[in-house]
């Protein structure tokens, strides 16, 4: 008796792609692992990091120049209005824990808990 | 034998078909609603994000379940859609489910540390679970990083501990996460470097980490999607899944610093000299139901990175279980629908009453 031949044009790529992947997760993860691929990698991000320093300082003072917030003014500014924020979260749970003491309806029926796992 | 041969040149050529048609209305089609599950947010501060899920039955278990996601990532991992949906899963079996998501850190939160997260937001979201259901006890469930803080924060309050402490795929022995240990080698990865000039660890270096360590996988992934483009199923779960991986979140930097040093360098968890806010972290005597559900096949926390948790833990009353799959697959998908909803809601059920 004789196959049916396989005529899906994916077939041979569903096949080579299976394999390929096999063997790069196998061998890449192999190299990566090494501490010369950790220490280059580590390097280009070392770079990558410092180039962004530069850049942000750099940036920090061309804004000062033009009398513009530089990244730091927005962020003690963004702490600031945490501090607000959290302040507001401590009044409305005071609130709540005051409203809570009325007989107001809860927004949505309780469903009681009272359910017993299946037998 | 000519017949069978025309009718699977026939399937080949409508299969191209398919996939050249339907390949283009996927370029142009908007991306699927993931989380959609209806909800309040009950807490908004900082990165921290506390749901409440409406209950969909009539009657729910006496103790509300708190799931923890991960810090990496968002938790709609847990409520995708209609029926690929942990959370709907748990509501309708009769669960009171509540999330501890996260946002993105913001520039002010860089200085927010391990102890701000273990016990600011898993305590502050165990406390508003507390306030909101009018129950003491509350069951934890955490998966991956959400695992390790749900861990952290038992182990700091064995005396009063959650009603049942659920893990998923939850890394102890950082020194078997062989690639990232030779990643962050200490020689060569200056954290303190990273975290002072950047005040976050970018979600799109831990993006890159996490793909490589699986190198062929994008690549693989994307040629499975052409190939499977004719299979609506297929590419239904494939946008989901690559949406949600691709949806990284940066991590506040002296969160991702302490974690470093202290648990990928020191191997603190697993020595047991974990200390938070100068308290110990006292995994054995944490004495309530403890689950520990790990993955066969998973690649990010491997099973010698996690397997060493459950003989840490003091309980009793403890399992592990290892179910077939990878370390997403393990918990959203069909896989999940089939081997861990099931056995979370066997395990928990019996102990919510």
């Amino acid at each position: 008796m004789t196959d049916t031949p396989n005529l899906d044009p994916f077939a041979l790529a569903r096949t080579w792609m299976a394999q390929w992947e096999k063997m790069v997760n196998e061998h890449g993860t192999e190299l990566l692992a090494k501490p010369e691929a950790a220490q280059a990698m580590q390097a280009l991000s070392g770079a990558a990091i410092q180039a962004q320093a530069a850049s942000n300082e750099a940036t920090g003072r061309m804004l000062a120049a033009a009398n513009l917030p530089s990244r730091a003014d927005i962020e003690a500014l963004g702490t600031r209005i945490a501090s607000v924020e959290a302040a507001l979260v401590r009044i409305e749970a005071l609130l709540r824990d005051s409203a809570s003491a009325q007989p107001n309806p809860p927004a949505r029926p309780a469903v009681p808990r009272t359910r017993k796992p299946p037998a | 034998m000519a017949s069978a041969a025309a009718g699977t040149a026939q399937s080949a050529v409508e299969r191209a078909i398919q996939r050249s048609l339907k390949g283009l209305g996927y370029l142009g089609s908007p991306a699927p609603v993931l989380g959609a599950t209806s909800k309040d947010v009950i807490v908004s501060r900082g990165p921290m994000r506390l749901y409440h899920y409406h209950p969909q039955v009539d009657e729910v278990y006496r103790v509300p379940v708190l799931l923890v996601m991960a810090t990496t990532n968002r938790g709609y991992i847990f409520d995708m859609v209609p029926g690929q949906s942990l959370v709907e899963f748990l509501l309708l079996r009769g669960y009171d489910v509540f999330m501890l998501d996260w946002e993105a850190p913001r520039p002010e939160d860089r200085s927010l540390a391990l102890k701000d997260y273990v016990e600011d937001f898993v305590g502050g979201a165990i406390a508003e679970v507390q306030r909101a259901t009018g129950e003491s006890d509350v069951s934890l469930v955490g998966y991956c990083m959400g695992g390790v803080l749900s861990v952290l924060w038992s182990g700091l309050n064995h005396a009063i501990g959650p009603k049942n402490l659920a893990v998923f795929t939850t890394p102890v022995d950082f020194r078997q996460m062989t690639l990232f240990q030779a990643w962050s080698d200490p020689r060569y990865f200056d954290v303190d470097r990273l975290v002072d000039t950047l005040g976050m660890a970018p979600a799109e270096m831990l993006l890159t980490a996490f793909d490589m360590l699986r190198p062929a996988g994008r690549a693989s992934a994307n040629f499975a999607l052409l190939d499977n483009m004719w299979n609506d199923e297929f590419v239904k779960a494939h946008r989901m899944f690559d949406r949600w991986s691709n949806d990284m979140l940066p991590l506040a930097g002296e969160y991702f610093r302490e974690t470093t040093k202290e648990l990928v360098w020191a191997n603190s968890l697993m020595e047991g000299t974990m200390r938070i806010g100068g308290r110990p972290v006292e995994l054995d005597r944490i004495t309530c139901p403890f689950l520990h559900v790990t993955a066969e096949h998973d690649h990010i926390v491997t099973t010698a990175a996690s397997a060493p948790l459950i003989g840490l833990i003091g309980s009793p009353d403890k399992e592990q279980v290892v179910l077939k799959g990878g370390h997403v697959s393990l918990i959203a998908g069909p896989n999940a629908v089939k081997r861990m909803w099931p056995r979370l809601d066997h395990w928990l059920g019996a102990k919510s009453v």
